[in-house]
């Protein structure tokens, strides 16, 4: 997974680098070029706001406690094929690295559970109390958006994406409530102070995630946009062999960006 | 341009109104949380563990007809209803339904009025509990008939959640198959695993004692958690029995700072610990705990019968251990006919187990324990 993010990285400096050359020249030959064929580029930097829950909340959850987005940025690179005489339709294709994560503190209810320590060690039952999550993964994505052009200035756009999961991590504690050892019946063992479990189901995460996105690209100056996209994934982000949360949990995020039009 | 802002509006109400709290669900949980008995002819606050529950009545209670009353995790459930009058000669049995219906968990409710401890100790009978990865075992005794007279307490119950116990003897208190004579009781001192040692708890000593082992309070105050002590109606005046030990190779202290929460003490060896103490339940002081069963200063301590010879030996070997009075300490024959007094006997495997110091693999066997009781009639 590494080599993506080397490419990503690659790919965004050598287009950061063009477009200091390009802002220089303004409107090369090549870009015009471009703009006859109908294509047209533009690289964007932004930031993520969201969470990965499970949709429906299961009824386990009894209570979101605290919720932190975290900072989530992303940068990407697209290209835009514009097709017909008008141009009002197109295609986008892009490449974006980014990050999604958020931080949550649940008031749970017999919520069932099973951990595994480094040693083969292995407890399960059913938690009631606080669980307190991390997530943050990175990826590599590739969106690919049918866009519309609504004037000069405006446009939509909606599409799948498909993410590449580079990094990850899914982490946290439990404290200050009780587990019910094996099922509801079980022994009762209280947690208190500092007391806590630990989890750590960083390498059940998927690797590759798809979604749909839709969103909005508003040209603010002649090279800066501002754009707004909704990215709601469409999997699990753990494994299919993953059972021990026991409900699907999916990145919703909202991503807000600045971006530079060739 | 409308169209997509009203899709994307949409979607957005569409995330709000799915994440929503939903309704709680109805309680899976089917615990019996208090007995109460009219009359007042409770001795003893009812000894409710999680699948059984221990009355000990006042001698002129009649067993035959009791009327228990429960309180139950809210919305469950009990068969034969809360405050039927039953015949509690034998123990009785009762089935608690969850609120949900999902869930049954059957409770041994037993009530006594006489307080006899056995005199033998043999360690023949054990009962396995499952878990998650396994089971564990738990002794109890019976008595010539085969009925089931005293069950043993111990941290098993804990170490469970540990999740490193597989097999039954893997946890720290097993059956062994080598005894003195027959099967014996076998303690050995266990690593806690990954999970232990972050509660810094990196070691659990086996241990089996009279009383009951609070495993609510296992993670949260583990010295709280055994409650050394039963009932007696008699003065005990000697335990006596065999052993055989061996320390594990590499003595630890718990150090919070180490990853696995030990510092190893070269050259030092692990010794076990037996000891019985006979003292007086009081209303601030039920039963002895971790924190107090040999304290110097404790009042409510009558007599205590430790072993002082312990030693690392591969032979069975006699340990013979007279109860030793307290200066000023005598029995009340009227609080022992009341049943005001308690026996606690403990074996652990490691002495300072109780603080998470010992050898890993420090092994002590103990078997044919007998108790001797005063004749208070002379």
């Amino acid at each position: 997974m590494k080599k993506y993010a080397i490419a990503a990285v690659l790919l965004v400096a050598s287009v950061c680098a063009a477009t200091r050359t390009y802002a220089q020249e303004d409107r090369s030959g090549g870009i015009i070029r471009s703009l006859l064929l109908g294509l047209e580029y533009e690289v964007r930097a932004g930031v993520s706001i969201g969470g990965t829950s499970p949709l429906p909340l299961p009824q386990e959850i009894r209570k979101i406690e605290g919720y932190s987005p975290t900072f989530c940025f992303s940068i990407e690179g697209d290209v835009i094929k514009w097709f017909g005489e008008k141009q009002r339709w197109g295609f986008l294709f892009g490449l974006r690295l980014e990050t999604k994560g958020m931080q949550t503190k649940a008031q749970t209810k017999n919520y069932s559970m099973e951990i595994f320590g480094d040693g083969g060690e292995r407890i399960k039952g059913n938690w009631t109390g606080m669980v307190k999550t991390k997530y943050r993964s990175t990826f590599l994505s590739i969106p690919l958006v049918a866009t519309y052009k609504v004037n000069n200035r405006l446009r939509l756009g909606a599409g799948p994406y498909v993410s590449f999961k580079t990094s990850g991590d899914f982490s946290g504690h439990v404290y200050d409530g009780y587990l019910r050892e094996n099922n509801p019946t079980g022994n009762k063992v209280q947690f208190e102070g500092d007391r806590i479990a630990l989890y750590d189901f960083s390498d059940n995460l998927r690797t590759v995630q798809y979604g749909v996105q839709a969103g909005v690209n508003w040209k603010a100056f002649r090279h800066l946009t501002v754009s707004g996209d909704l990215m709601w994934g469409l999997n699990n982000i753990f494994k299919k062999d993953f059972e021990t949360i026991s409900f699907n949990m999916y990145p919703i995020y909202l991503n807000i960006g600045f971006g530079y039009a060739f | 341009m409308k169209l997509k802002v009203f899709t994307i509006s949409l979607l957005l109400a569409g995330a709000a109104c799915v994440s929503c709290i939903r309704e709680e669900a109805l309680n899976t949980e089917a615990d019996i949380e208090s007995c109460t008995l009219a009359d007042d002819v409770l001795n003893r606050d009812p000894v409710i563990e999680n699948e059984k529950v221990t009355l000990y009545l006042k001698k002129t209670a009649d067993l035959s007809a009791l009327a228990p009353e429960f309180t139950l995790t809210p919305g469950a459930t009990i068969s034969p209803a809360s405050g039927t009058e039953r015949d509690f000669s034998l123990p009785q049995y009762y089935e608690v339904t969850s609120e949900d219906g999902q869930w049954k968990k059957q409770y041994k409710v037993e009530a006594t009025t006489t307080y006899n401890i056995p005199t033998l100790f043999q360690f023949e009978h054990v009962r396995t509990t499952k878990t998650a990865k396994g089971e564990y075992q738990i002794f109890y005794e019976t008595d010539v008939s085969g009925k089931e007279t005293i069950v043993w307490a111990s941290g098993n119950s804990s170490y469970a959640l540990t999740g490193v116990g597989s097999g039954a003897d893997t946890y720290p208190t097993y059956q062994s198959n080598i005894g003195y004579r027959n099967k014996c009781l076998a303690l050995t001192t266990r690593r806690t695993g990954d999970f232990g040692a972050k509660m810094n708890m990196p070691i659990a000593a086996g241990n089996l004692f009279l009383g009951t082992f609070a495993v609510l309070d296992a993670l949260t105050n583990p010295l709280k958690a055994t409650k050394f002590g039963i009932p007696t109606d008699a003065v005990p005046s000697r335990i006596q029995g065999y052993y055989k030990y061996k320390s594990g190779d590499t003595f630890y202290e718990l150090d919070e700072s180490a990853k696995d929460k030990l510092k190893p003490i070269p050259g030092k060896r692990d010794i076990f610990n037996i000891y019985a103490v006979f003292y007086e339940s009081t209303e601030d002081m039920k039963t002895l705990d971790g924190t107090n069963a040999l304290a110097e200063d404790n009042p409510n301590i009558l007599a205590v019968a430790q072993i002082t010879d312990a030693k690392e030996t591969e032979e069975w070997t006699e340990f013979d251990l007279p109860f030793v009075f307290r200066p000023g300490k005598t029995v009340d024959p009227g609080k022992l006919e009341a049943g005001n007094y308690s026996l606690a006997v403990v074996f652990s495997s490691s002495i300072d187990g109780d603080h998470f110091s010992g050898a890993p693999g420090s092994t002590l066997c103990v078997d044919e324990v007998t108790m001797e009781y005063r004749d208070e009639e002379e």
